[in-house]
């Protein structure tokens, strides 16, 4: 019975192998979400990379999980990947007066005269868009467990806050 | 010794099942087959069966028989509905062959309609409607949207990932909408759980 | 027995689909547990994207190289156009990419309003709620 947080028995095997596959998880989900040369995505490749927190979370306790992934990082990777996506979006309709066409996008921008409408719109999908995604999702999934699986011991019950 | 008796929760629960099977039943005896080759969603739609009495001539030299143009437009798949015109050299017909490899795509025989769409990134001719002919008789069928996806995804954005080229550049506007749906999700967690200052 | 190969067993996918409509709708309705009927819903939308993204599959008749009698996946490759092969519909695997992520980010808020409710009440069974709202009530809040 557990009686505080220090009281539970630790085990090797465990803790040794989640610490070994904790790296690997996320370089996997960082391939996954670069991959629009073949399979992959922007939410595919954020829901690998918060598996790897997750696993770490698990077996560690939420200690030691803080260490690795502390607040004010978090609110980072959140805000900034909606930053990249919705501020590409936001100027599209803007400069385009509301007709709403995605494609006008490579018309104003510079990186058009060296490769083409084609390859300036490959530019936006891999690079800019799937990255923005990835990174909200994976952080927006790891701060919901945190606040699921704190414990608050000083609370009474039946309080109203 | 008696059962007890139902709750009106159970028997609400038994009745909501009994009518989800007669939905269903109606819903899926309409569909076609999983797997289906020639299913219309995937490929082309059917649209009418013309006499080929002397249309099969000036299909080959070019130019589109009148009643078969005032039979699409009375369709309507005209101007008022913002769809292309079917004018004198605004489209192309082409001829291909049966098992040929022209384009990039294994062809059936018969006739292809191209048309111009006088967009700004739209400038080459996209391919509209197909004529085929069998047993004396010209079907005209109409082209789908994703057949046109498949087609033409490498040529206008440099990936050769369809879905994600779908998700981020020609529906690129619903995904912005839904990455603010899982931001609002993180906050709204934020906001039931942490109390007492830890935010 | 025409029918039943035309109606059962070539649509298989859509009726075991709509199988587990069934379950996780009824399981929602009548089971009394709020962490129940959460697990139902979830259960319903799995289900539902199943339906959907099976609308799109294509070529039943051609021969691929792993052996089965499908179209391939919708990612461009060279061989595909000579050999023949059909590319499998791409529309429902995009919009229904989207819905699952969200489903899962929605589920999450809604388990947040179950421990809110358990703190203040200490049980999460319904009619043991329903009577304690009523005694409230009585008593005065």
């Amino acid at each position: 019975m557990t009686q505080g947080k220090g009281a539970n028995k630790r085990d090797v095997v465990i803790e040794v192998t989640a610490s070994l596959m904790f790296p690997f998880i996320l370089l996997f989900g960082l391939y996954v979400m670069m991959g629009t040369g073949g399979t992959g995505g922007g939410f595919q490749g954020g829901t690998i990379l918060a598996t790897g927190f997750i696993l770490y979370i698990t077996v560690f306790g939420t200690d030691k999980g803080r260490e690795k992934m502390p607040e004010s990082v978090n609110v980072f990777f959140k805000s900034f990947g909606l930053f990249l996506y919705n501020g590409a979006g936001w100027l599209c309709i803007l400069f385009s007066l509301a007709t709403a066409q995605w494609l006008n996008m490579p018309a104003f921008w510079p990186v058009t005269e060296f490769t083409g409408v084609a390859g300036a719109r490959g530019f936006l999908i891999a690079y800019m868009i799937s990255v923005g995604i990835g990174l909200t999702v994976m952080a927006s999934f790891v701060s919901q467990y945190f606040d699921l699986s704190m414990k608050e011991d000083d609370e009474m019950e039946g309080d109203e806050g | 010794m008696k059962p007890p008796a139902m709750k009106p929760l159970t028997i609400s629960g038994f009745i909501t099942a009994i009518l989800l099977i007669a939905l269903s039943i109606y819903v899926v005896e309409d569909l076609p087959a999983f797997g289906d080759e020639n299913s219309p969603v995937n490929k082309y739609v059917k649209l009418f069966n013309v006499d080929a009495d002397g249309l099969v001539e000036s299909l080959n030299a070019g130019i589109l028989p009148l009643q078969i143009k005032i039979k699409i437009e009375d369709m309507g798949f005209n101007k008022e509905e913002n769809y292309p015109t079917l004018e004198e050299g605004n489209y192309r017909i082409e001829w291909s062959e049966k098992g040929s490899f022209e384009g990039g795509r294994l062809s059936e025989g018969g006739w292809d309609i191209l048309i111009n769409e006088g967009e700004i990134f739209y400038n080459e001719p996209i391919r509209y409607y197909f004529i085929k002919e069998e047993n004396r008789n010209l079907t005209v069928y109409r082209y789908n949207f994703p057949v046109r996806i498949n087609e033409l995804t490498e040529e206008e954005t440099a990936t050769i990932n369809i879905v994600t080229a779908g998700l981020a550049d020609y529906r690129g506007y619903d995904t912005m909408g839904e990455e603010t749906v899982i931001l609002t999700g993180a906050i709204g967690v934020i906001l039931l759980l942490r109390r007492r200052g830890r935010l | 027995m025409e029918w039943l190969i035309q109606h059962v067993l070539e649509k298989y996918n859509f009726w075991i689909a709509m199988l587990i409509i069934i379950i996780g709708l009824t399981a929602t309705i009548v089971k009394e547990n709020l962490l129940k009927k959460l697990i139902g819903l979830s259960i319903f939308q799995t289900a539902m994207f199943l339906w959907f993204v099976s609308l799109g599959d294509v070529g039943r008749n051609i021969l691929t190289t792993w052996g089965l009698k499908t179209g391939t996946p919708p990612i461009l490759w060279e061989q595909a156009a000579e050999k023949g092969y059909i590319y499998v519909n791409p529309l429902p695997n995009v919009l229904m990419l989207t819905g699952i992520v969200v489903s899962a980010a929605t589920t999450a808020v809604a388990l947040a309003i179950v421990i809110r409710i358990y703190q203040k009440y200490g049980t999460i069974e319904e009619d043991e709620i329903i009577e304690k709202e009523k005694e409230f009530e009585r008593v005065g809040g």
